[in-house]
């Protein structure tokens, strides 16, 4: 509980220093994938499932909305149907994806996902392809950098209340009897492939949230979002921030973008030291960035104690 | 007397090894029944037909007068079903209290919005979880995760986690395998006390046990019921000493 108070506070913070530290898409960018990969993290971290295909419903949604905002309706009709299409669209894969597990699970999303990002491929005349979606255009009410950063990061922290209910609810629970052992969790009445369906829609759910919002930073979707390298770079991010965690992986997202947004400058093939990095991280830091700096800190904590007790030592002896 | 299971012809075979051919059995309300037999006698995959775990090649299972041959597991503690396995199988990363609350929680919730709410929210199943977690003897360690425990400590984590579903009818698996003896004793005490308010199927290693708590006893051998009776038919039957002299 403690912990989770520091982290929060931490977010806050970060809310309000982010703007200055990024510039306005980096850091619209770094919210719209910290729900990504949060949500991602209750399929991953929470349930024990790995998806390749979380770009689909990112991909998908950010189409939706904005097709909708090119066809002239409003951004608040566009985003709830984006979202909820992606949710449609995860019961529907969910449902036969949750038939099979480990391998057979992670090759069946990206099959999905390869499916629907052929579809976005060949159908120019509405996705625009190879060219992306382009000319969308965010509504004046948040045009402006500051009304555009109050509008993401609005989303942003309503999208991290709902999930942090839902992973501190019966239902979170449920998910780590699931991971824990699926076997005893059936056993003792749960219905194990309903639970990872849900699980699978929450997540994707969300990230098709996030993708709704994504069309607005640079008014346009390309068709890399529905990419599988992008499902990809999902699963890097929230192991990169670590899955043991409920904010972990947000850590892992605002790494990765600044680093590969720095190295990016500096050297065309900078996803080679991504990859480094990636190696690196999950050969010596399994619990991800979150758990170094949780480890750090609590060694910072006991030496502080330490000499907090030595000092108590010294005065006892000195009266 | 009322029979709270009924097993007709059950039968399972792996390929052409026929681990369980044709059992019947009656379980009486309020009994302790025992299934024994040698090693490989088929105990464990019996069990497994009745909870689901496995569907049976053939026969049928009554639970209450009503068919539940091959329902999924899952749907059986909400009927009153419970079952404690063999091998420990409990959820390792998570504390004691999270382990029973979650199997607590399973059979008591009655609608979907349930899962939705607060933690915090439910005081019953909080202090049910408590009080059987005390019936265990495991209050002192209540906020440890199960992977800390003792080997007997998660023998009896694996029974809280089984009477958290408040069964009518308790499945165990050798609940004392691999126990200290003063385990055993306390494990067989517990057995003793819960047999006033469950019915229990138990399948037991050690004879003394078996003879000592058991009402009826039903022995299996080769995947075939040879022998039912009281433990002193059972003591005194010529084919249930044959089966176990020859196969040691
Ligand atoms: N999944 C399976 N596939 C093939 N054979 C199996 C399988 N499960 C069990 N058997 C075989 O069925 C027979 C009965 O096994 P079972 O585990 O039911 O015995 P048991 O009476 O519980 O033994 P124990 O006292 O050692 O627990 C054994 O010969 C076993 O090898
Ligand atoms: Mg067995």
């Amino acid at each position: 509980m403690m912990k989770n108070k520091y982290s929060f506070i931490a977010l806050i913070i970060f809310l309000f220093v982010g703007p200055f530290l990024f510039p306005n898409a980096t850091i619209a960018e770094m919210l719209i994938f910290g729900i990504v990969a949060i949500s991602t993290n209750i399929m991953l971290g929470y349930t024990g499932m790995l998806s390749f295909g979380q770009a689909l419903f990112f991909g998908t949604s950010a189409y939706i909305s904005g097709l909708m905002l090119l066809g002239g309706f409003p951004l608040f009709l566009a985003i709830p149907v984006a979202t909820l299409g992606s949710f449609i669209i995860s019961l529907f894969i969910g449902y036969f994806c949750v038939k099979r597990e480990g391998l057979y699970f992670i090759c069946l999303t990206f099959a999905f996902n390869q499916m629907f990002y052929f579809i976005a491929y060949v159908w120019h005349d509405v996705t625009g392809g190879e060219d992306g979606l382009v000319g969308v255009e965010r509504p004046a009410y948040i045009d402006s950098q500051l009304t555009f950063y109050i509008f993401t990061s609005m989303m942003f922290l309503f999208a991290v209340i709902a999930l942090y209910k839902i992973v501190t609810s019966p239902l979170g629970l449920i998910f780590k009897l699931i991971r824990e052992n699926a076997n005893r969790a059936e056993a003792i009445g749960y219905n194990v492939r309903f639970y990872k369906l849900i699980s699978f829609s929450i997540a994707s759910t969300f990230t098709g949230l996030a993708g709704s919002l994504y069309v607005l930073i640079h008014s346009m979707v390309p068709i890399d979002q529905i990419h599988w390298l992008k499902s990809g770079d999902i699963i890097f991010m929230t192991l990169f921030g670590g899955v043991g965690s409920f904010l972990g992986p947000l850590i892992g997202v605002v790494g990765y973008i600044w680093l590969s947004d720095t190295f990016s400058i500096i050297w065309a093939r900078w996803p080679l030291i991504m990859g480094v990095i990636f190696a690196i991280v999950v050969l010596y830091f399994r619990g991800g960035v979150s758990e170094l700096l949780e480890n750090l800190f609590k060694k910072y904590k006991s030496i502080s104690k330490k000499t907090e007790h030595e000092q108590n030592i010294k005065n006892t002896k000195l009266n | 007397m009322n029979k709270i299971l009924k097993i007709q012809n059950l039968t399972k075979n792996f390929g052409s090894i026929s681990a369980v051919s044709n059992v019947n059995l009656e379980v009486e309300e309020g009994t302790i029944h025992s299934v024994i037999g040698p090693n490989g006698a088929g105990k464990s995959t019996f069990f497994n037909m009745i909870s689901g775990v496995i569907p049976p090649s053939n026969g049928s299972v009554y639970y209450k007068d009503k068919d539940i041959t091959g329902f999924e597991s899952f749907k059986l503690p909400h009927m009153g079903i419970a079952k404690c396995f063999q091998i420990t199988n409990v959820f390792p990363k998570l504390t004691v209290r999270e382990n029973v609350w979650a199997s607590i929680f399973s059979c008591s919730h009655k609608s979907k919005v349930d899962l939705f709410k607060s933690m915090n929210d439910f005081e019953t199943i909080d202090k049910d979880t408590e009080n059987i977690i005390s019936d265990v003897g495991l209050s002192h360690k209540i906020d440890d995760k199960a992977e800390e425990l003792s080997h007997g400590q998660q023998r009896m984590l694996e029974m809280a986690i089984t009477l958290g579903a408040k069964p009518d009818l308790l499945l165990l698996d050798e609940p004392t395998q691999g126990l200290a003896p003063e385990a055993t004793v306390e494990m067989t005490e517990l057995i003793r006390k819960l047999s006033k308010n469950y019915t229990i199927l138990l399948i037991e290693h050690k004879m003394h046990i078996v003879m000592e708590i058991s009402k009826i006893i039903t022995v299996l051998n080769f995947g075939e019921k040879i022998e039912e009776g009281t433990p002193n038919q059972i003591k005194n039957s010529k084919k249930v000493q044959d089966a176990y002299l020859g196969r040691k």
